[in-house]
């Protein structure tokens, strides 16, 4: 989140005039949607054509019509496309309200005066978050644009039933070596240890993510991605052979399988652990209540003594009004009701698990799923979003993501990568 | 002479009086309603392009562009060592569809031609595919080759253990190869076939009189009547190797490093939040390897209706 921060600093240096004029373009569509009645009919876009989430949007849905009596139009539009089409989509005549991703994903678009300023809704949901949402909330310009749903940590996710039945115990293996004991136990067993998808560009980066930070600490990740630390420092190298060593344990067709591959590999029992996102507990739960009961994530073991394991990544996921929208209005009124504890109540209600951004949420409905997400999370001291959100988006979708691909075709080249990372980072325009 | 000389001024005045002004009115409209369109559709944003490859700029704010002069170009020819990949990758397609698949559609052509036994059902059968859009066909490869698809399914192998087909290095590219060629033997096919038809048959039987062999009347006879044709399918071999860009796509995504082509390098660099002119200059790369075939074509094209 410090990125963001810095970020400030060096774009208000090189484009604060230019600020300016976004700025005008923004305030009027502010002055316009001031009116405190907000009515009418609005739309929403969903950035998900999944069964889980769809229903636990509608269900926001539907809560907000029966309090507001305003209609809702629900758009959905599969994510990938939804990203690939959201500058478009947001400078033509998009939906009042959408789904999106905070940190660097939401600036951007509100540094380009697409999204509303919603500073107003902060107001009102002040009490709910602690300030790390509302920083993850803020644009560069030091107006909030989003409002949080829920977040997810990245951690090392297993069954429970599969890891008892082996005789190991991940929840207390404390180091990297003891990962990879526990690994070649699930080897000798014919198991993937390490299941890994990385077919869509950016699930490894979750990888690089937690092995950077594990290895060489928050700041340096941090600094990293901001450009301040170079690609070609021998601690990137680094990070890339310490990866190296959980190689023997992955399946072969990492560059085969999206996401959603290697989470079947565990599904199916035929990888013993995956390093991923949480919010995939919803998948399990399409399978069988049984089969969500017995998943568990730990946080991705210590590497280096020196930094514990005291960062994750955990990306907040959450809600934007466009400002091209045909009703702002509404759409920040919709906003304001899935932040605030009722509407985040509403799609706890519909029974598909999601860990909740806000504070005040009663979690004692939680189940030991989501209770074990909270304390993962509560072990680390510092929160990253996620690469791809944490650096410019120029950077992180065409260039580490085809790196990092690149990278698990041949290992050995990882000098010519990052020597390629650090070459492209200098040829991005100034911000 | 002077005869020759009144004929011209005659034939030329009799020519400018046939056109009465609803004439004129209507050959305008002809000519410059589609040449108005094409400007607008095709000129002014291939310009645009052009233009906007030497600057930088993420698409939203016109007053954002900032000029670049050469950076993009130098950024992908000195610092983007996937352009070089994706250009080799380019270039094994030329060649395959040069040499395996476009030869291919042409035998195929000419074994229809021939009316051997059962060419109506042959001729259908390799059209199908043709008549696919290339996403459609990426999707149906799709469903058969991927780590949980059909192929892996009959196979035995789960999910641990496919044949991975669109992931391994060794051969991804041979696989889109195969997946394109599906289509594109088709089509070759059938634009050669028609061609075929034209083929005088007097030519065939006189030289079958003069005792030439099947393949001696194909090389001799057949392929230089045909070079019209020859020229036609050579360009769009060469064009479609150029622009290909869908079903690379439709398997890999926008990231695909997997199998890195032209195409996909534009998409990935001009689609989504991660905008830059990057992709315009790629675009602009994409645009100049393609136009020399595309000149060569129109050219063809216009020497035969000269004819």
């Amino acid at each position: 989140m410090s990125v963001e921060q810095n970020g400030v600093s060096r774009r208000t240096l090189i484009k604060g005039a230019a600020l300016g004029g976004i700025g005008i373009a923004g305030g009027a569509t502010v002055l316009s949607s001031c009116g405190s009645k907000a009515s009418g009919p609005m739309s929403f876009g969903a950035r998900t054509v999944d069964e889980s989430p769809t229903k636990q949007l509608k269900g926001l849905v539907a809560a907000y019509e029966k309090k507001s009596g305003n209609k809702v139009t629900y758009n959905a539009t599969e994510s990938n496309a939804f990203q690939n089409n959201l500058s478009q989509y947001l400078q033509g005549t998009p939906d009042d309200a959408f789904q999106w991703m905070a940190g660097f994903r939401m600036q951007f678009f509100a540094e380009q005066g697409l999204l509303e300023d919603i500073s107003d809704v902060w107001k009102d949901l002040e009490g709910q978050y602690d300030n790390s949402y509302k920083i993850a909330s803020t644009g560069l310009d030091g107006k909030q644009y989003f409002v949080p749903q829920s977040w997810y940590p990245w951690g090392l996710h297993y069954r429970k039933s599969m890891v008892k039945e082996l005789g190991l115990d991940p929840e207390n293996i404390a180091t990297f070596d003891d990962m990879i004991k526990m690994f070649d136990a699930m080897k000798k067993k014919g198991l993937v240890g390490f299941a890994a998808g990385d077919k869509g560009g950016w699930e490894a980066m979750g990888t690089f993510d937690i092995i950077n930070a594990r290895l060489n600490g928050y700041q340096f990740h941090v600094d990293l991605l901001a450009g301040r630390e170079k690609w070609t420092d021998q601690r990137v190298i680094d990070v890339f052979k310490q990866w190296e060593l959980l190689l023997p344990y992955t399946n072969k067709n990492v560059l085969d399988l999206e996401w959603d591959g290697a989470m079947q590999l565990l599904l199916q029992k035929k990888a013993g652990s995956t390093l991923m996102g949480s919010w995939f507990g919803g998948n399990f739960k399409e399978k069988s209540q049984e089969d969500y009961d017995d998943l568990w994530i730990v946080p991705f073991p210590e590497i280096n003594p020196e930094h514990g394991v005291d960062t994750i990544d955990a990306p907040i996921d959450g809600f934007c009004v466009a400002a091209n929208g045909a009703n702002t209005a509404v759409g920040k009124d919709f906003i304001k009701f899935a932040g605030d504890k009722e509407g985040m109540q509403a799609m706890l209600d519909t029974g598909v698990p999601m860990t909740s951004a806000n504070k005040n949420q009663d979690t004692s409905t939680y189940d030991a799923f989501q209770k074990q997400q909270l304390n993962v999370m509560s072990q680390a001291k510092y929160i990253t979003q996620f690469l791809d959100r944490d650096t410019r988006p120029d950077f992180a979708g065409p260039v580490v993501g085809p790196a990092i691909q690149s990278w698990y075709k041949n290992p050995k080249d990882v000098n010519k990568i990052v020597d390629s990372l650090q070459a492209q980072w200098e040829a991005l325009p100034a911000l | 002479m002077n005869s020759t000389a009144d004929n011209k001024t005659k034939t030329q005045v009799t020519r400018r009086r046939a056109f009465s002004p609803q004439d004129r009115l209507t050959l305008g409209a002809f000519i410059g309603i589609p040449t108005a369109l094409h400007v607008l559709l095709v000129w002014i944003p291939a310009i645009s392009t052009i233009l906007l490859s030497f600057t930088y700029w993420t698409g939203i704010h016109l007053d954002d562009i900032r000029w670049a002069g050469l950076a993009n170009y130098h950024n992908i020819f000195f610092s983007t060592p996937v352009f070089w990949d994706a250009l080799k990758n380019n270039v094994v397609w030329l060649l395959w569809f040069g040499l395996i698949a476009t030869p291919l559609g042409v035998l195929l052509a000419y074994q229809i031609d021939r009316q051997i036994r059962g060419h109506a059902f042959f001729q259908t059968a390799y059209y199908i595919p043709v008549v696919l859009s290339l996403a459609v066909t990426g999707i149906i490869w799709n469903f058969m080759l991927r780590p949980d698809g059909f192929i892996n399914g009959i196979l035995g192998r789960d999910i641990t253990n496919p044949i991975s087909f669109f992931g391994d290095d060794r051969w991804n590219l041979y696989v889109i190869l195969t997946m394109a060629s599906w289509r594109h033997i088709g089509y070759i096919m059938l634009l050669y076939l028609a061609g075929l038809k034209a083929v005088d048959p007097a030519l065939r039987e006189a030289a079958a009189l003069d005792g030439a062999t099947e393949w001696e009347t194909f090389k001799k006879i057949i392929l230089p009547t045909m070079r019209p044709v020859n020229i036609i399918v050579l360009v769009i071999t060469m064009i479609e190797s150029l622009r290909a860009f869908d079903i690379v796509y439709i398997i890999y995504g926008t990231s695909g490093a997997q199998v890195p082509i032209l195409g996909t390098l534009v998409f990935q660099n001009i689609s989504g939040e991660g905008q830059s002119m990057k992709g315009a200059a790629y675009a602009t790369i994409l645009f100049i390897l393609s136009i020399g075939p595309i000149i060569a074509y129109l050219r063809q094209s216009f020497k035969e209706d000269v004819k």
